[in-house]
């Protein structure tokens, strides 16, 4: 049943399935464990992660730069198809292993500290173990099937995860809502994996990659699997789950909807990206751009701090879509893996900020919402380590000089710099819409840290705020390093270091102009924002996500809805209607030959019988018992018998 | 000496009269008064008849044997009327309908 | 013993119905163990015909008595025989309904009203399923097919609901109009066919392996695929089809000939609920892949697309209707008939994925949707209310509950790691291929057909949001203390269940070595033989 290709020593795999499998073993352990002893359960899941990571840390050695890990086992056959699972560790999944399983852990050491005082942190813990092994197989995962199948699984842990609060109409709303966008973008991946099974009756990734010319059913293909990442990386058109979904624990969020599950998208795309076709990068880069701007301008105007950094994902996650786009997977790949470092130490970093304010609250019992900016401001001296941590990985994010998410910008501004070519097209456009994007960028992260550290104290002057405890803070410092530069490249100006190298294909374009402009680019988006520190842009629009919710509303929901009204009256109505007709018409009839029966058919052998009856009693009144009649009728007889005689 | 027709009509209104009663009187006592009567026409056409032969006197005593008998019969007639309307508080025959199906 | 197994699953439950009989009605525990007893004998039956089943694509531990044989002169003779078998398609259904009915018995010991009858009833009706997936005799497959309405009918008269009458005398009508509709194709194969065993007599056999061959139709007859008489538009090979397939599509149920099965399932009680989901629908798509396919191949492949399409409006009519619905029991009916539309897909598609994914969907749907109505009973017991609207929050007092319905939901759902991702996968992979291996479908019916994977999230998620999760109250006058937390008979239903939906949701292999054969030689043969026949008509 094991059929074994690998390149490599059976020693990885081994490392390799006790990367994978140790997440899931966390899944059950939580479950199993009895609610008197919940509290070992964050112990154990996360030692159980470190071990993984370790593993996972063996497996990224062996496998960086070398040949890749191939294992394939059958699954099950249907007629002449054989249906594999199998595992397929080539460099990009090794860096993706590495950054699922480093944050896991530190989101589940986190979280231990987080998530102390919740009832149900068994099914919590349960939850983030299924999401990692879930997340993992994606990135494991050597066929699409077997990728789609994960996809969809992470989908379920990201909807149990959000709706973890389940006694909140918002939590549940939301996950309901996460869950079915993520299931309209999978119908279009699984309209993809159907045009591809169709077309080659292999879900293989290393097979599909050998069909090496270029086929008419790529375009289509590919496009329909773009709608799975559109969904799962809330892409423009299907962007508004992602902002809702932070209605879940904030650890939760800097996991799954920062760093790793929505950055799935990201990588589903680098590893399939020899199936698009030019038609069909043209869409992506396009659909990337829209997502970029409007999740950039959606930043700039709202007011929950997890919503903020929400859109910010959606835009930085355009970022790495249009950088696939243009053909530069390893440029999305290393924004994606300096994104889930600083975007994660950001969440959990704002976290710890809700944490601090809800303990704190909890003593004084003052109320009020702690995600939202406008209440906050000054928190520097009372959070210091906070504040830290937010400027170190607000720098990346905003792509300051020095900071990992400088590299990585860069890295996608040259590759859409190379890809404009040098005519005058709609590709400047694009080139335009990552420069304002980047732009906006620092404007909105400058205007966050302004508004929570920077100022007068606002609500929380008379707080008795506290630094988080230390197993929250280990994961930020360690998130807060990892947002500087050398973490990806010795020089703080040129992205190739050793990530980029070991991913890029042969094609490597540097330019030392990109660099400096795009630093001038950041330093005067700097001091724009501070200069506009203290203005607020309200704009409604913005801040209900360009009103896409209510247009789905309108055109999806409502119709929907009342196409179901539609479909029940007419089950009621027509089919049972048409139903109770003609069973109504075969009761008429039925009356009707009753009737006829009855009054014709019977009453004809009634009268028959009637007749017999009414001469019968004619002739038994002859002798009805009286003599004085017998005598008469018979005198009356012999009279009549005289008068016959007589004539 | 009157012709014999005349005693003929006289007995056959006399059974006629008796008949009638016999047919349309409810109660028992006066059928019995009916078949008296009758009794009594055909006695009349016996003792008319002997004229047809008057050397012998044989209407005469079968006239009066017929007396006789109707006085017997007539006793009995009465006895078991009186009888009925002791049982049966009643004598008219028609509501003595026990036997009746 | 290893050739009368067959035999021994379709009359144990008989014989115990006729012992049943002599039982005094007061003594009610025994009709309960009496039953239980059955379906433990026919488990170990099941275990046995297991241990003798060869996974090779032929018929298996075949029985074969004759029954009736009436000689009738000029006219040939009748004969009709018992005459049972195990094959990929049959094996798994039978297998399904042995665990369905020992759960069913177990979910029916709250039943306290006139438990003689209702012990005996289900007897018969275990006798009457498992004869109709096992006989190979198209007479004696219409007997049982026919004696299943019987006690299914009273089941739903006597112990169902407020409009109890309403439902079981809709569902008796519907049946019976399929039935008819079969027994006429059947009238006419019987007229047409001769059985080759006797050469020069002429024998008109009910044989269903005789039928599928079209050397075997007697020339000049009604359904002769030489000289087909024409009735109108089509030749009347083309009216037995589209007869047998109405027949069966009532049974399966497809829209529009679905409005009986809301109500039935609303009115019936729980473990009813769970046989007609789970194994009466089984019947329609077992009728088309046993009779009406395989005899008329040619008018099969004239019909695929119409099949096709009527699977995938199924598919979102129900789901539609499903997300309309107030009624829990109701929803779960409708996300019956929305999947039993894949198994039409997947049978008109004739890829081998499409057919072995049909017959694993009849599998997994059995196994997902008796836990569905399970869990809708468990609520009912406490409540005796379905009412989605009048709960919620439910999960705050019913932890174990709220998960096994969170399994249950998304299992239907077709999440991936439950059956019902195998075998939908399969479809739509099957289906969407159609168009370039036989050209039977076109893409779009499988393109349209996700639109039901996206509508069924959407109600039972909708349901959870509503039902399960949010602040607890309850409205419409349910009393508090009437939510408690499964009992351990429920979990010995639903756990067993859960399990064999995950298990075959992972490990399809065991399951697939069954059907593969089945669907590979299905799809070749229906395809071969329908192509053959439509050359030279």
């Amino acid at each position: 049943m094991v059929e074994v290709q690998s390149h490599q020593s059976t020693t990885v795999e081994l490392f390799l399935l006790v990367a994978l499998l140790l997440p899931l073993l966390s899944f059950f352990i939580s479950f199993s464990i009895s609610e008197k002893y919940s509290w070992v359960v964050p112990f154990i899941t996360t030692l159980l992660l470190l071990t993984s990571v370790v593993s996972s840390v063996y497996v990224f050695f062996s496998v960086w730069k070398h040949e890749p890990v191939v294992v394939q086992l059958h699954w099950f056959t249907i007629g002449n198809f054989k249906f594999n699972v199998g595992i397929l560790v080539n460099n990009l999944s090794a860096i993706m292993l590495i950054v699922v399983t480093g944050i896991s852990f530190l989101v589940h050491l986190y979280s231990s500290g987080y998530m102390a005082a919740d009832t149900s942190i068994r099914r919590y813990f349960a939850m983030l173990g299924f999401f990692t092994f879930s997340m993992l197989g994606i990135v494991v995962a050597d066929n699409l099937l077997l990728i789609f199948i994960f996809w969809e699984l992470v989908g379920f842990s990201s909807y149990m995860l959000i709706g973890h609060w389940k006694e909140k109409i918002e939590a549940s709303a939301a996950a309901s809502k996460a869950f079915l966008i993520n299931r309209i973008g999978d119908a279009g991946f699984l309209i993809g994996l159907m045009i591809v099974w169709a077309n080659q009756s292999s879900f293989n990734l290393i097979e599909l990659t050998n069909t090496t010319e270029i086929l008419s059913w790529q375009t289509s293909a590919s496009l329909c699997i773009f709608c799975g990442v559109i969904g799962k990386s809330a892409q423009f058109p299907l962007l508004n789950w992602l902002p809702d979904a932070m209605e879940g624990p904030t650890p939760v969020s800097a996991l799954i909807h920062a760093a790793t599950m929505v950055a799935a998208g990201v990588f589903l795309l680098a590893r399939i990206h020899f199936m698009f076709t030019p038609p069909a990068l043209d869409v992506v880069i396009i659909v990337g751009g829209i997502t970029a701007f409007m999740g950039a301008l959606g930043a700039l105007v709202q007011h929950d701090i997890k919503k903020i950094l929400a859109y910010s994902t959606t835009s930085q996650l355009g970022l790495m879509v249009m950088a696939v786009g243009v053909g530069a997977p390893e440029a999305a790949i290393l924004h994606l893996f300096t994104h889930a470092f600083f975007k994660a130490g950001l969440f959990l970093a704002a976290g710890s900020i809700i944490h601090s304010l809800h303990q704190a609250q909890h003593k004084t019992h003052d109320h009020f919402d702690v995600q939202d900016v406008r209440n906050l401001g000054g928190l520097r001296k009372k959070l210091p380590f906070t504040f830290i941590i937010f400027i170190l990985c607000g720098s990346a994010l905003a792509g300051l000089p020095f900071f990992t998410g400088f590299l990585s910008k860069d890295a996608i501004l040259t590759a859409i710099q190379q890809w404009i070519g040098s005519e005058f097209s709609w590709k400047w456009f694009m080139l335009a819409i990552a420069f304002i994007v980047s732009f906006i960028t620092v404007l909105y992260t400058l205007r966050m840290i302004w508004s929570v550290f920077m100022g007068e104290e606002k609500r929380t002057s008379t707080l008795p705020i506290a630094e988080p405890p230390l197993v929250m803070r280990i994961p930020l410092a360690i998130l807060g390093f990892a947002s500087l530069w050398f973490v990806v490249c010795s020089n703080p100006f040129d992205y190739s270091g050793w990530l980029y190298s070991g991913l890029h294909a042969g094609k490597y374009f540097h330019s030392s102009f990109m660099p400096i402009v795009s630093a001038v680019w950041v330093v005067l988006a700097l001091v724009v924002g501070y200069i506009l520190r203290k203005k607020s842009i309200q704009s409604s629009l913005l801040l209900h996500n360009f009103y896409l919710d209510r247009i789905y509303n309108a055109l999806m929901v409502k119709p929907t809805l009342h196409l179901t009204s539609f479909t029940n009256y007419l089950d009621k109505k027509w089919i049972d209607g048409f139903i109770h007709s003609t069973v109504y018409t075969q009761v008429i009839l039925a009356h009707f030959t009753n009737w006829f029966d009855r009054v014709i058919i019977d009453g004809s052998v009634d009268g028959v019988a009637g007749l017999a009856k009414g001469v019968g009693s004619v002739t038994r009144s002859f002798q009805n018992g009286k003599i004085q009649l017998y005598l008469f009728w018979a005198i009356f007889s012999i009279i009549i018998f005289l008068i016959w005689l007589i004539i | 000496m009157f012709p014999l027709q005349h005693f003929l009509y006289l007995s056959a209104l006399l059974f006629s009269i008796g008949l009638i009663i016999i047919i349309t009187k409810r109660n028992a006592i006066m059928i019995l008064l009916g078949i008296e009567l009758m009794l009594n026409a055909s006695n009349l056409n016996l003792v008319a008849f002997n004229q047809l032969n008057p050397s012998t006197l044989d209407g005469q005593f079968f006239s009066l044997f017929v007396i006789i008998v109707a006085v017997c019969e007539a006793a009995v007639g009465l006895s078991l009327v009186l009888r009925v309307y002791h049982e049966h508080k009643t004598s008219i025959p028609d509501e003595l309908n026990n036997l009746k199906d | 013993m290893q050739q009368y197994l067959i035999s021994l699953l379709i009359f144990t439950p008989l014989v115990a119905a006729l012992i049943g009989i002599f039982i005094p009605a007061k003594s009610i525990p025994y009709f309960k163990a009496l039953t239980l007893l059955v379906n433990i004998l026919q488990l170990l039956f099941l275990i046995l015909i297991f241990s003798h089943y060869e996974s090779n694509g032929t018929i298996q531990l075949v029985e074969k008595q004759s029954w009736i044989t009436i000689n009738m002169g000029e006219l040939g003779t009748l004969k009709a025989e018992y005459f049972v078998g195990l094959d990929g398609l049959n094996l798994p259904l039978v297998a399904l309904s042995v665990v369905v009915l020992l759960i069913t018995t177990l979910s029916s010991w709250t039943i306290n009203k006139n438990v003689k009858g209702y012990f005996l009833l289900l007897l018969l009706l275990n006798a009457s399923i498992i004869g109709s997936f096992t006989a190979l005799d198209f007479l004696l497959f219409y007997l049982f097919f026919e004696f299943m309405l019987l006690p299914m009918f009273f089941l739903i008269a006597i112990w169902g609901g407020a409009r109890k009458e309403y439902a079981s005398i809709k569902f008796f009508l519907y049946t019976l109009v399929g039935s008819i509709f079969i027994l006429i194709a059947m009238i006419g194969l019987y007229l047409s066919v001769n059985d080759p065993s006797t050469p020069g007599q002429l024998v008109h056999s009910f044989n269903m392996l005789n039928m599928a061959e079209s050397s075997n139709f007697i020339s000049n007859t009604i359904l002769d695929p030489q000289h087909s008489w024409k009735i109108g538009p089509f030749p009347a090979r083309y009216w037995a089809f589209l007869l047998l397939f109405f027949g069966f599509a009532i049974k399966l149920p497809m829209v529009p000939l679905h409005t009986w099965l809301p109500d039935a399932h609303v009115e019936a009680p729980t473990p009813i609920s769970v046989i007609l989901a789970a194994l009466l629908l089984k019947i329609g798509g077992y009728g088309l892949l046993r009779i009406a396919y395989p005899i008329f191949p040619d008018a099969a492949m004239h019909f695929s697309w119409f099949v096709g399409l009527m699977g995938v409006i199924s598919i979102i009519y129900g789901g539609l209707n499903a997300l309309a619905c107030k009624d829990l029991k109701r929803l779960i009916a409708y996300s019956s008939i929305s999947h039993m539309g894949f198994v039409l897909l997947g049978i008109a598609s004739l890829t081998t994925e499409g057919i072995a994914g049909s017959v694993y969907q009849m599998v997994s749907h059995g196994i997902i949707s008796a836990m569905l109505f399970l869990i809708a009973g468990v609520l009912y017991d406490r409540t005796h209310d379905r009412t989605i609207g009048n709960y919620s929050g439910l999960s705050t007092k019913m932890q174990s509950y709220t998960a096994v319905v969170v399994v249950a939901f998304f299992a239907s759902m077709g999440l991936p790691g439950f059956s019902g991702f195998i075998a939908e996968i399969l479809i739509f992979l099957g289906a969407f291929k159609s168009n370039s291996v036989n050209g039977l479908l076109h893409e779009s019916l499988a393109i349209f057909a996700t639109v039901g994977l996206v509508l069924s999230a959407a109600y039972y998620l909708w349901t959870l949001q509503r039902m399960f999760f949010g602040p607890f109250h309850l409205k419409g006058g349910i009393i508090e203390s009437s939510i408690v937390d499964l009992n351990k008979r429920e979990y010995l239903m639903l756990v067993p269940l859960a399990i064999a939906a995950l298990f075959f949701g992972i490990f399809p292999q065991p399951l697939m070595d069954i059907i593969d054969p089945f669907a590979k030689q299905f799809s070749e043969f229906v395809l071969n033989s329908g192509k053959s026949l439509t050359l030279n008509p």
